[in-house]
């Protein structure tokens, strides 16, 4: 029998039903879908804040222990400039490395000459700094103006000229031109103190760091440390972000066959707050995904249950005539799955329409511990979408499927006398 | 006629019982009947309400099962048959022609009678050249993409004899199929079911109230309380 043609006549018949069924799946669908497109948006200016922003890179690379005994005895982690060079080398001609970009971080005080408070600098060269950036903003955040306060710029021929987070410049009422001087402790312990200039300032996009970050050139780091061409890591720019994990096993295996005693991390290891934050989505998302599938499940098989009963004679008709029980069965699941079907390309539809309305708003919002705000902006998550579309079809065909077995099970006789 | 009833029947009831239970009393439909139907029969079992006329339709068109006796449709015992193979076995062999037409609302005329060929796995484009016929042999040619609900009833109920008829099946059963009907298309419906019979030699065997439609049958069994308590033939 033509079930699919009998299926979707049987959609008709309470059309009413049928459509409050249909716009339910819709709407659960197009929740769904815009919750993953936001979620997706989320996930990938995270990545690239992580990657370009925070100038992580896609690995970094230090000497074994570093992470953990490093700050205790610097003099023992720190790559030697020799270590710099061969590693730079070996390194330079694999495919998918973009640059290397030795860094040295430290930490001090960072005085207005009537004031002073505890400052984090990272030191890196300008033309590296620049190329870390290259990727941060695409599409329509380049265009709403809402991230230029994170870009961040190093003047290679002014090495005493830093930048400074915006943060730390209004604590200590000081002026973009200004001068500041900062006290560090040399590697040997000595303190050392250098007058700077402030130069551009930035927002680190975090509440808890925008008030003591400060980028500053690797020469002025390493003559404040007087760690002359050392640096406590290498910055390792990929081509592409898929290549993360291989890259780390390979140059990991490529580096120790060469005598080096070296650890690699990845962005994502690094950067604990797009983990929370993904972890954060990820369960509001599975939340949603589980209430919405509910809803679904209970508004498919209570939309059955009632085309069962009110079909009843025509199941004891269609049984007489030669349809086998597994026969309903099919029949009315396959109506389920073209109401569920035609529900979930609805509610893509609406996906669709709302998210173009979202993204051509300019609605900007700030974020939990986010130190200025952020478009809203989202994405079409074609996997998560596609999954959603197919888990819902399913759900709601098996959702059918216990009032299509009633159906099914029905005495013909009894069936045929119902009114 | 008698030449038809000299045949070897196609249905064989023997000591049939069907009993039902109401509540916590015990009603026997059918008391131990025994009946033979030959091919070619213009059969109505006719009898007052409660007689046990529908029990029997059903027994004999293999949706229900009685309680005690043998069924034997075509040669075959029918209570060795499982569910499937019993749907497949009545889907080839019987057509059925409902009181209250039951048609399915949202088919077409057309539609309504290939559902059975499609059933049984018939391909669309033959099944519509056999329902299409079908439908021009109970005089509803032009009515083939109507909607059951465009009908009258006595149409509905031809769209229904078409829908029994499209399988070539060896017994028709209709249960009142002229109950919802007025008298002139109670008769146009005996006329064509008389008609198919003759000139298709399908068996029919119907139940009616009405003692007028009684005077156009080969065979009429008068039913009273579950048993037989007339069976004539005309001569």
């Amino acid at each position: 029998m033509n079930i699919l043609k009998l299926a979707l006549r049987g959609l008709t018949r309470n059309r009413r039903r049928s459509m409050v069924t249909l716009l339910s799946i819709a709407l659960g669908f197009a929740a769904i879908t815009l919750f993953a497109g936001y979620t997706h948006n989320v996930y990938s200016g995270l990545v690239r804040q992580s990657i370009h922003g925070e100038l992580l890179g896609h690995l970094s690379l230090s000497k074994q222990g570093m992470k953990t005994e490093g700050k205790l005895d610097p003099e023992r982690y720190l790559l030697s400039q020799l270590e710099v060079k061969n590693i730079t080398r070996l390194l330079s001609d694999e495919p998918h490395v973009k640059l290397i970009a030795p860094r040295l971080g430290f930490s001090g005080l960072m005085s207005n000459g009537r004031a002073s408070t505890i400052f984090i600098a990272e030191g890196i060269e300008p033309s590296a700094m620049d190329r870390l950036q290259q990727g941060l903003l695409v599409g329509r955040e380049t265009s709403s103006g809402l991230y230029d306060n994170l870009k961040k710029k190093l003047d290679p021929a002014h090495p005493e000229i830093v930048e400074l987070s915006s943060g730390l410049v209004e604590l200590l009422h000081l002026k973009v031109s200004g001068q500041a001087a900062v006290l560090v402790n040399t590697l040997s312990g000595q303190a050392n103190a250098l007058d700077i200039t402030v130069g551009h300032t930035f927002n680190t996009g975090n509440a808890g760091s925008n008030d003591k970050f400060a980028f500053v050139p690797l020469a002025l780091a390493q003559s404040l440390l007087d760690a002359e061409g050392r640096a406590d890591r290498l910055t390792i720019l990929l081509d592409e972000v898929s290549q993360t994990a291989t890259m780390r096993t390979h140059l990991g295996e490529k580096l120790r066959a060469a005598g080096f005693d070296i650890e690699i991390q990845t962005w994502q290891e690094l950067s604990d707050f797009y983990n929370q934050v993904h972890d954060m989505f990820d369960m509001i998302f599975g939340f949603i995904f589980c209430i919405v599938l509910t809803v679904i499940v209970m508004s498919v098989a209570n939309s059955m249950g009632m085309t069962v009963v009110e079909r009843t004679r025509e199941i004891g008709t269609l049984r007489a005539i030669g349809l086998k029980r597994s026969g309903v069965i099919r029949l009315f699941t396959m109506e389920s799955m073209l109401l569920t079907l035609a529900g979930c390309i609805a509610g893509l539809l609406i996906a669709l329409a709302v998210r173009w309305g979202i993204n051509v708003a300019n609605i900007a919002y700030t974020p939990p511990n986010s130190a200025s705000p952020v478009p809203l902006l989202v994405d079409l998550d074609v996997g998560r979408s596609a999954f959603t579309f197919v888990l819902m079809v399913v759900v709601g065909t098996t959702a059918a499927f216990l009032p299509a077995r009633r159906a099914a099970k029905k005495d013909i006789i009894d069936a045929l006398g119902h009114v | 006629m008698n030449d038809q009833i000299h045949r070897a029947p196609i249905l064989k009831l023997r000591n049939i019982r069907r009993r039902f239970m109401l509540g916590e009393t015990s009603i026997e439909a059918l008391q131990g009947l025994s009946l033979d139907i030959h091919e070619g029969e213009f059969l109505a079992v006719w009898g007052p309400s409660g007689s046990g006329k529908s029990t029997l339709m059903n027994i004999i068109g293999l949706i229900d099962t009685p309680t005690a006796g043998e069924v034997c449709f075509d040669g075959q015992d029918t209570h060795l048959l499982v569910d499937d193979e019993l749907t497949d076995f009545r889907g080839h062999k019987i057509g059925f022609v409902f009181q209250n037409f039951n048609l399915v609302p949202v088919l077409s005329a057309l539609e309504n009678v290939m559902l059975p060929l499609q059933i049984q796995g018939v391909a669309d484009h033959q099944a519509s050249v056999r329902a299409a016929t079908a439908l021009l042999d109970v005089g509803l040619g032009r009515f083939q993409h109507s909607l059951p609900d465009k009908l009258s009833g006595g149409q509905r109920q031809r769209v229904a004899i078409a829908r029994a008829l499209v399988v070539n099946p060896k017994l028709v059963i209709a249960d009142e199929p002229t109950a919802n009907l007025d008298s002139e298309n109670s008769r146009m419906i005996i006329d064509l079911m008389r008609e198919m019979n003759r000139t298709r030699h399908v068996t029919f065997v119907f139940t009616t109230h009405d003692p007028r439609l009684l005077d156009h049958v080969d065979r009429k069994i008068l039913l009273r309380d579950g048993q037989i308590e007339t069976d004539e033939v005309s001569k």
